[in-house]
């Protein structure tokens, strides 16, 4: 057994951050250390918006992206099944209606014992309807002229966004935005997030929507992953810094450490 | 158990697909976590047909209570029905082979349906970002204001009217999207990148698992 050519630096990283990680983990638990996340105005402003959809007796919407979960942005797809398990809560406490569209089949089981779930925790299981989750379509454009009709038939008060997204971002925030819906958005696609900043009232950037779990759960585990991210990220600076120095001393050692 | 046996699938899974990307066998022949890995990706496609059912089946039955009770808008849960059945239906005869006309058919309904709505959808970009665009734009906070700046700097350094008023707008749009725009980008990609391997690992050791349902 030997490890492929040029995955060594790969596998280094991930046992260094799996180290890193599983280290805060365990001193979050112990309660040696207890990392605080600053405050994320997107996530506080998920509970205003089925506030203000109780008030005005519509609907929330919830997409938890259009990415699958056994693809390499299935972790964006994950968070935002956090997030939404977090807004059916909610929505059961409000007595308020929830709307959860789906695009990849593989994830409609998932969301759907998601919310199902989520009623019976709140104590609300009569809530769960047949159409709370629905699979629209897995054709990309399909399933956004599906959301904008549900958007326009419903008059949805609060647009809820998270996970990965692609073109129909703009779409959905600008719908959303013509049915005077308050809109909250997280996602992790690069090209997406200045279509999300400039169209919804809030927005969760990049490893936000990550830390959205452990934010809203306040859970010592998570949030302990999330502080030991923290860490990867100062030393990933760290090597930033000294790799663009050797670069223009026009040493070449550590990217070529890099490239094993 | 309900719990259990999910984790412990997706951490055992997780791990074979993991190590098979990074580790094969000293003398070049092929692995046996490769060898699994593959496995593993025909079950996904096993296992994404049943969603596939699943789904079909919620569509179904929502839209067929659309019609039975008669509610707004029913008629177009019947032309998505529809629409599903003579999709599957001539997508399978075309699959099968046998029949010249379907097997021209099922491209032709693709090409001349899907594609041009599909295209339809997507040109409605342009719109839309011209609407959010100029609320976007909107002077009501120093943010937008700034933003608003750079818009029209690096627009005018973009369009050759631009170059026509002042030659340096296109190098201050070239330095805008190269230096602070580029520099934005990367902090927010590290970040999101080490977010998502941190999540991954916290899926894989099931300390995230908020999307199996229920209290943790």
């Amino acid at each position: 057994m030997m490890i492929i050519a040029g995955r060594v630096t790969l596998l280094v990283t991930i046992l260094l951050l799996g180290v890193i990680v599983v280290a805060g983990i365990n001193m979050s638990k112990s309660g040696k250390w207890t990392p605080k996340i600053r405050r994320l105005a997107g996530l506080d402003a998920v509970e205003e918006a089925v506030g203000r959809a109780t008030e005005m007796g519509a609907p929330v919407h919830f997409s938890p992206g259009i990415g699958g979960i056994t693809d390499q942005i299935a972790p964006q797809t994950f968070a935002g099944l956090e997030v939404l398990r977090y807004v059916t809560e909610l929505t059961a406490k409000y007595n308020t209606e929830i709307i959860v569209t789906i695009r990849q089949p593989t994830v409609f089981p998932l969301a759907q014992e998601i919310v199902r779930q989520g009623y019976i925790t709140a104590g609300r299981p009569d809530m769960f309807q047949e159409d709370t989750v629905q699979f629209l379509s897995s054709e990309q454009f399909a399933y956004a002229a599906g959301v904008l009709g549900i958007f326009n038939r419903r008059k949805v008060a609060a647009n809820i966004m998270m996970g990965a997204f692609w073109a129909e971002s703009l779409l959905f925030a600008e719908g959303g935005a013509q049915v005077g819906a308050i809109q909250v958005a997280g996602t992790a696609s690069m090209a997406q997030l200045p279509f999300f900043v400039a169209a919804c009232d809030y927005c969760l950037l990049g490893e936000e929507l990550y830390a959205a779990g452990a934010y809203l759960s306040q859970d010592k585990v998570k949030l302990g992953s999330i502080g030991a991210q923290d860490i990867a990220k100062a030393i990933t600076m760290v090597i930033l810094l000294v790799g663009s120095l050797l670069a223009t001393a026009e040493i070449d050692a550590l990217a070529n450490l890099l490239k094993k | 158990m309900r719990r259990e046996v999910p984790l412990i699938i997706t951490f055992v899974v997780g791990m074979i697909v993991l190590f098979a990307n990074i580790v094969t066998s000293a003398d070049g022949s092929d692995f046996f976590l490769k060898a699994w890995s593959t496995e593993i990706e025909n079950w996904i496609i096993i296992v994404s047909a049943f969603a596939v059912g699943l789904a079909t089946v919620n569509l179904f039955r929502i839209h067929g209570d659309n019609i039975t009770r008669q509610r707004p808008g029913w008629f177009n849960s019947l032309a998505l029905l529809l629409a599903i059945v003579v999709f599957a239906v001539v997508g399978s005869i075309a699959r099968l082979g046998s029949s010249e006309f379907f097997d021209t058919l099922n491209p032709n309904l693709y090409d001349a349906i899907i594609a041009p709505l599909s295209a339809a959808m997507f040109a409605m970009l342009a719109f839309y970002i011209a609407s959010s665009a100029y609320r976007a734009f909107r002077m009501r906070s120093l943010e937008a204001t700034v933003m608003l700046i750079a818009a029209i700097l690096i627009m005018l350094g973009k369009a050759p009217v631009g170059e026509m008023i002042w030659s340096k707008f296109p190098t201050i749009s070239t330095w805008l999207m190269d230096i602070p725009n580029t520099v934005g980008q990367r902090a927010i990609m590290i970040g999101a990148a080490i977010g998502g391997f941190a999540t991954s690992l916290r899926i894989l050791l099931g300390i995230e698992r908020g999307h199996l349902g229920g209290a943790e």
